[in-house]
């Protein structure tokens, strides 16, 4: 690739990460950024905070839970200013600052239903075994979400042997009940000022459908909204004291609005796929989705374009460069690329080794413009945006034109398309009512003809559901003898019991005496078996020598208990050839 | 030859001058190099960062250096272009240390290399590796990173150097004053 320049690639880092649990922060405000990565370990154990300085790790904490986000914050106005790190995970916000553990919020608590704690009381009187307790509790757990009920009771309902229960009472009785809820997203929100380094509060996603804004200074919550369902992804714009917005994906799918001034939700986009990624450029969110699609909404909810990716989307990231104003989107592939979008444009395509897992582009180092990724197998990649690289709308000429920009070919107005304009426009009513009228009398011909049709049997498929017959035929040679094809076909659905054979069936043919002969005339024709057509050879002679004949040759099918033939067919002749006397 | 120079120089009562450019990425230390090569009494403490370029004149044996010390932040890198023209030879620094950002002073040079006024002229490039901090690569190493061994029309040479004592420095100054001479 000519834009980027590959500055740095581990392919053994061994990191498991996600775009939410990447960030770049100037930790010892001395203008050279770091990288933290909280890294998911195995996804088990041995979850760690690392901190990156140009190539290496400079410092690793360890995690007690999964991080499920990381960002910096600004948390007070001392000099020098140094952000902090805020790490989510599990039912905390750990914060770190200097790259030391400084201070841990646990989330408030959640009510625990009364009926589980009268449970577990009855357990520590010693009044209710283990059994019945299992028993009590899973017809709780069915009667109220499982979301709704302590990890305690939830742990003790997966134990599956009686002596494993009796232990895990015998250790846990004591233990007041507490209902924790998991972050799921972190986000920041400037409190009053919209510096680069001015304090910001944070923004949480919980399992429990709640949005809560917490203080950074005084770690107190401001304010909490609740969600039809889990959020996923949260995105803010504005200020916590002067006014703000949060756009919140769900895992149903849907995009809420929050505003500061209402605790109510607004539906603002309804995708048709979950959310894998969701970014704020300039004025409209871009959604990437699991199918394939980025889709541009503007903040009411319209639509303005989407796209269809040629593989499926692992993550998005923002690629904003202040200097150049330039913002435009970044989006991992399944197929290893990262793609860069301004607007609807690909501007750049970037190919990696492996899929990306995580990307984030900010400042890095001393370097404003770097990419940093984490693939699927754990290796860490950094790309440094040239100097020289100059992106621009014209420069996107892989991606899809502006429809705005294609022109259609009108031809120009002549007299002519003028006057008819102007009749048109002058006789609008009588010429729709007249139109209207012809219209009118064409659907009764038709109709008056097709019944005209079924009254008759003229048409070659029978209307009579007792005897389904279907007729057609062919004629070859070009005369004055020609053979004629005939088809018939029982097109009743038949079963074994019952085959709706069609019997005791004969055929005629009708035409002009002066014409034509055909033998034979008049046939009966076999029990008709359905789903198999009868063909039938006729032998048809012009006999008229004087001119060139063409004449109608009717076939019809009949039975004798029935006085109206079944079905018809209307054959028209080809014109004869003259005897060829020799 | 030399002895008749150095007569000359001194009869005309006035040392030769060359103009030379001093380029590398911002926090290479470039203005530090500089600053040390100064007489003491002229040297400043605190280095701030460049701000578009500083004119420096620095005296050595037998050679008077006017340097173009340009700013190496991304943004003002743009204006070493414009100074190709009358230079007469170029110090290109690098921090040893940043191994993440070799990669961008390796595309700077390239493009210094490429450019249309420096390719026709065959002027000594001197590449210090400039470092301060322990585990920073070795001189060999970066001549490497940069792909030096590629650079076959011009004369330079790499001398590790540490620009806060100084270490290295003058060895460098040496080889390219040698060198202005011999082009001459």
């Amino acid at each position: 690739n000519n834009n980027w320049l590959n500055a740095y690639y581990d392919p053994v880092a061994g990191i498991y990460t996600f775009p939410s649990c990447i960030a770049l922060a100037d930790l010892n405000s001395d203008g050279d950024n770091k990288l933290v990565i909280a890294d998911l370990g195995s996804g088990l154990y041995k979850m760690t905070l690392k901190v990156f300085q140009g190539t290496s790790v400079v410092q690793e904490n360890a995690l007690l839970d999964l991080p499920t986000g990381i960002v910096s914050v600004y948390m007070d106005n001392m000099e020098p200013r140094t952000p902090g790190i805020v790490v989510a995970s599990g039912s905390c916000l750990f914060v770190y600052k200097n790259m030391r553990p400084y201070y841990k919020y646990p989330l408030p608590l959640l009510p625990v239903n009364e009926a589980e704690k009268s449970l577990w009381n009855a357990v520590r009187n010693g009044d209710v075994v283990a059994d019945a307790l299992t028993a009590a509790l899973s017809s709780l757990k069915d009667e109220i979400y499982a979301s709704a009920l302590t990890s305690q009771t939830l742990r003790f309902l997966q134990l599956e042997s009686r002596d494993e229960a009796e232990a895990f009472i015998e250790s846990h009785k004591n233990v007041g009940l507490k209902r924790e809820t998991v972050v799921t997203c972190l986000a920041t929100m400037k409190k009053s000022v919209a510096e680069e380094d001015a304090i910001s509060c944070l923004v949480a996603g919980t399992e429990h459908k709640e949005i809560q804004i917490i203080d950074s200074e005084a770690f107190t919550q401001l304010k909490s909204y609740n969600l039809p369902s889990i959020p996923v992804f949260i995105n803010v714009s504005g200020l916590y004291d002067v006014d703000f917005r949060l756009f919140v994906a769900c895992r149903d799918g849907k995009i809420y609005a929050l505003k500061k001034d209402s605790t109510e939700y607004r539906v603002c986009i309804e995708l048709g796929s979950q959310v894998v990624g969701m970014e704020r450029i300039h004025k409209h969110m871009v959604v990437a989705t699991m199918d394939k699609a980025v889709s541009c909404y503007t903040t009411k909810g319209k639509k303005l374009w989407s796209l269809e990716l040629p593989a499926n989307i692992v993550c998005t990231g923002i690629m904003d460069q202040k200097a150049k104003g330039f913002k435009a989107l970044m989006v991992g592939l399944d197929n290893n690329e990262i793609r860069i979008y301004k607007d609807k444009n690909l501007v750049d395509t970037l190919t990696l080794n492996d899929r990306p897992q995580a990307i984030c582009y900010g400042r890095y180092g001393r370097e404003d413009s770097t990419l940093v990724s984490v693939t699927s197998s754990g290796a860490l990649n950094v790309h440094i945006l040239k100097r020289t690289a100059e992106y621009s709308e014209q420069s996107g000429n892989q991606g899809q034109l502006n429809p705005q920009k294609t022109k259609l070919n009108i031809p120009k107005k002549t007299q002519l398309f003028v006057d008819q304009t102007v009749r048109e426009r002058e006789h609008g009513t009588e010429m729709f009512q007249s139109f209207q009228h012809d219209l009118q009398l064409i659907r009764l011909q038709a109709a008056k003809t097709y019944i005209h049709g079924l009254n008759s049997s003229i048409t070659p498929i029978s209307d009579d559901p007792d005897i389904p017959l279907k007729l057609n035929a062919t004629v070859q040679g070009i005369g004055p003898v020609f053979q004629m094809m005939v088809t018939v076909e029982n097109t009743a659905s038949s079963t074994a019991s019952d085959p709706k054979l069609v019997s005791d069936l004969k055929m005629m043919f009708k035409f002009s005496d002066k014409v034509y002969t055909a033998t034979p005339r008049i046939f009966s024709l076999p029990p008709l078996v359905p789903g198999i057509p009868y063909r039938f050879p006729i032998r048809i002679e012009c006999i008229a020598t004087d001119q060139p004949a063409q004449d109608t040759v009717t076939a019809v099918v009949f039975t004798r208990s029935k006085p109206k033939p079944i079905v018809t067919a209307n054959i028209s002749m080809p014109v004869s050839e003259g005897v060829v006397v020799v | 030859m030399g002895i008749m120079n150095k007569l000359f120089g001194w009869l005309k009562g006035k040392k030769k001058e060359a103009n030379v450019l001093c380029v590398g990425l911002d926090n290479s230390g470039k203005t530090t190099i500089i600053n040390y090569l100064k007489p003491n009494d002229a040297q400043q403490v605190d280095i701030v960062p460049t701000v578009g370029f500083n004119v420096e004149k620095v005296t050595m044996t037998n050679l008077s250096f006017t340097v173009f010390d340009m700013s190496g932040q991304g943004r003002y890198r743009v204006l070493w272009s414009h100074y190709y023209k009358e230079t007469q030879g170029v110090i290109f620094v690098v921090d040893s240390a940043d191994k993440l950002r070799m990669a961008v002073a390796k595309d700077e040079l390239d493009q210094l290399l490429k450019h249309q006024t420096i390719m026709n002229k065959r002027i000594p490039i001197l590449f210090f590796a400039n470092m301060d901090v322990q585990n920073s690569l070795s001189a060999v190493k970066c001549s490497q990173l940069l792909g030096l061994e590629n650079i076959k029309e011009k004369p330079w040479h790499i001398c590790a150097s540490n620009a806060k004592t100084g270490e290295g420095l003058s060895d460098g100054m040496h080889w390219l004053s040698d060198q202005l001479q011999t082009v001459k």
